[in-house]
């Protein structure tokens, strides 16, 4: 399945399944966008519910074409 | 979506390809961006040709294809196909491709020149 990222005028289709966990979407953003995983925050827009990562994507209800915004930690100087 | 549509109008060379891991970025004509998986962009025939012609075009290089005539609306939907495409040719199952009536010319007119 996909899911959608958003983020401003971006939008990012990440493939992944319903058992992997959103650490691991956050891993596979980074790959794209130079931020790391701690920096990321997803949030599923149809509940407004932030994903937690200890969970995995089905029991968070994030389905295939679910529509996730992406939030960024900004202000701190990033060492990694 | 459609069949072979004929070459699209002459027009700058728009295509192009990624360094950037495998993700290609579509611009919409509001400039909105999606970065969609190269694979699921070469679904489109025409983004197909663009991707892999040789010349290194710039559009190549950098990872971006500005399509300044596709509605943000429409882009997204046809990323949508992209994906629902690549899933249903590679299973046995199939589901519906929800189309809504609005906006099935644009998309047609899309699908026609992106030659999908």
């Amino acid at each position: 399945m996909y899911i959608r990222v958003k983020r401003n005028k971006s939008t990012y289709f990440i493939q992944c399944e319903p058992t992997e966990t959103p650490l691991s979407i956050k891993q596979k953003l980074h790959s794209i966008i130079d931020q790391p995983p701690s920096n990321q925050q997803l949030v599923l827009l149809a509940t407004n519910d932030v994903l937690e990562d200890s969970k995995t994507l089905a029991e968070q209800k994030v389905e295939n074409d679910s529509i996730v915004g992406l939030a960024l930690r900004k202000g701190i100087v990033l060492t990694y | 979506m459609l069949g072979k549509g004929e070459a699209p109008a002459p027009r700058e060379p728009e295509e192009e390809e990624e360094d950037t891991g495998g993700f290609v970025k579509l611009i919409s004509a509001e400039g909105f961006e999606f970065i969609v998986d190269k694979k699921a962009a070469m679904v489109s025939n025409t983004l197909r040709n663009m991707l892999t012609s040789p010349g290194g075009f710039s559009e190549t290089r950098q990872g971006e294809v500005r399509f300044p005539e596709i509605a943000t609306h429409v882009l997204e939907k046809i990323c949508q196909y992209f994906y629902w495409s690549l899933h249903y040719s590679s299973g046995k199952e199939s589901a519906e491709f929800q189309i809504e009536p609005e906006i099935t010319l644009e998309l047609m007119m899309a699908a026609n020149y992106l030659d999908t």
